[in-house]
């Protein structure tokens, strides 16, 4: 599974959009082993008005990235998480990493050209890493 | 044939021709080793490093101990028999050998002066700091290698390096200093302590070297000089938070030393905008997630490198000087093509 990170994001949401972080949280806070989306809609429903076709979409989505599994079930999906919270979070942090340290691209980064930091690039950098601290302490 | 010819000829030959074409091959292998995405920029630093190294190193430690072997038994004999008609001794090769050293002398020359450290400093401000560091020290185990080993210079514009080759030590700062907290100074000096356990002084001497020496095939390999170098500091960054330092307040005394006024080369590595980044957004990671020693250094750089040098040396004494014998034969020869 590879996924794109989303900066400044925390948890389930580096590698999900909102939605998809909320269905996957109630997946896993239900222990939801096997489910059809009207499953979740009726959760979701209890917190926030939301459209059959928007869980729907969302769902398929978590499907495509290979998330959650599923198979059929007369005319509807039933659908399985393939990873238990702590095994998702585990490959996030991993590719977290990796994006950070390792492959290709980490490989070109240290190709470019060399050039000293301005005292922009260095009030971004250091912006940067207070954020990150910040995030961290809440 | 004027006896200079080989020496003359042979040392421009292994400049112009020799070394590049095994700088050429070095980086062949860099290229595949750079390719291999398996743990990133961070993967085979060891053998990376003696890529580099050796392939100036190798090659010059062959030919001077052919020449000198030759020279010490007198049996360069194709060479000198064949074109000098004489049973004498034929001191040639020996000649070579001085040549081939007086040439990477010269060349190391300019390497050298730039490796001299700062001046130590007894001010006030120096023994305060000195106390800091000290203080800093003994509340973390992590850093205990570094005991006696830290010393503080108030030289204008040195933030934070490690100098000295067999027993290297950390120099740090006073002005850089005073503008870390003791948290940023602590993670610091974690990142020199693998300096200093690995004898970077030493590695990086030697591979400034190695690149002096080879004028002609130098630009081929100073791209991969430059990554190798700054996965070196990222690996020390890596370590130090591996043994507990603090990957943020590390991150912020990198951006720190890299600000000018307290620029120096060796100061955590803080030189290059893209560096700076990539070793930045790795202690980010490390901050949600400690690091593992996630890539494969391939063997000890030191006992590699000092078991090939062994061969070379060793190796014309135990299979003969052959290559030596057309290197010479082959500049006399061009030689008295061209005064024809």
């Amino acid at each position: 599974m590879t996924f794109r990170l989303r900066s400044g994001k925390k948890g389930l949401e580096i590698r999900l959009h909102d939605l998809e972080a909320t269905i996957m949280d109630v997946v896993w806070g239900k222990h939801l082993s096997s489910f059809a989306v009207g499953d979740v809609l009726a959760i979701l429903e209890k917190q926030r008005d939301i459209a059959y076709t928007t869980v729907m979409t969302t769902v398929t989505r978590l499907y495509e990235k290979g998330i959650l599994g599923r198979e059929r079930d007369g005319k509807r999906y039933l659908y399985s998480p393939k990873l238990t919270r702590e095994e998702f979070m585990e490959s996030t942090a991993r590719e977290v990493l990796d994006e950070a340290v390792g492959g290709h691209q980490a490989m070109v980064m240290l190709a470019e050209k060399v050039s000293e930091a301005s005292a922009g690039e260095l009030d971004d950098l250091e912006a940067l890493i207070q954020k990150r601290r910040e995030e961290l302490d809440a | 044939m004027i006896e200079a010819t080989f020496p003359l000829l042979g040392t421009a030959f292994v400049v112009l021709i020799v070394l590049p074409t095994f700088a050429l091959l070095a980086k062949a292998g860099l290229v595949m080793l750079e390719r291999d995405e398996v743990g990133g920029p961070l993967h085979g630093l060891n053998l990376r490093y003696v890529l580099l190294t050796g392939s100036s190193v190798l090659p010059i430690a062959w030919l001077v101990s052919a020449g000198l072997h030759q020279a010490e038994t007198g049996k360069s004999a194709l060479a000198c028999l064949f074109d000098h008609d004489t049973a004498e001794l034929c001191f040639e090769p020996g000649f070579f050998a001085l040549m081939l050293a007086v040439a990477i002398l010269t060349s190391s020359v300019g390497v050298m002066r730039k490796h001299r450290g700062a001046r130590v400093s007894s001010t006030d401000a120096a023994h305060t700091l000195l106390r800091r560091v000290a203080r800093i020290i003994a509340s973390d185990p992590v850093l205990a290698s570094l005991r006696d080993r830290v010393v503080v210079t108030d030289d204008d514009g040195f933030a934070l390096g490690t100098h000295g080759l067999l027993k290297p030590r950390v120099f740090v700062g006073t002005a850089f200093a005073a503008r870390l907290s003791d948290e940023m100074l602590a993670s610091a000096l974690g990142h020199e302590a693998e300096h200093v356990r690995a004898l970077d002084p030493l590695r990086y001497l030697i591979l400034q070297l190695a690149l002096a020496v080879n004028p002609f095939g130098r630009f081929l390999l100073d791209p991969h000089a430059a990554r190798w170098q700054a996965a070196r500091e990222a690996h020390c960054d890596r370590e130090a938070v591996i043994l507990g330092a603090a990957p943020l307040p590390l991150a912020d005394a990198i951006v720190r030393a890299a600000r000018p006024g307290a620029r120096e080369v060796v100061a955590l590595g803080a030189r290059d905008t893209a560096v700076l980044k990539f070793r930045i957004g790795m202690l980010l990671a490390f901050s949600e997630r400690a690091p593992a020693r996630c890539c494969h250094q391939g063997p000890s750089a030191f006992p590699v490198a000092f078991v090939l040098l062994l061969i070379a040396l060793l190796l014309p004494h135990q299979t003969g000087t052959a290559a030596l014998d057309v290197l010479h034969t082959g500049a006399e020869h061009a030689l008295t093509y061209l005064w024809r």
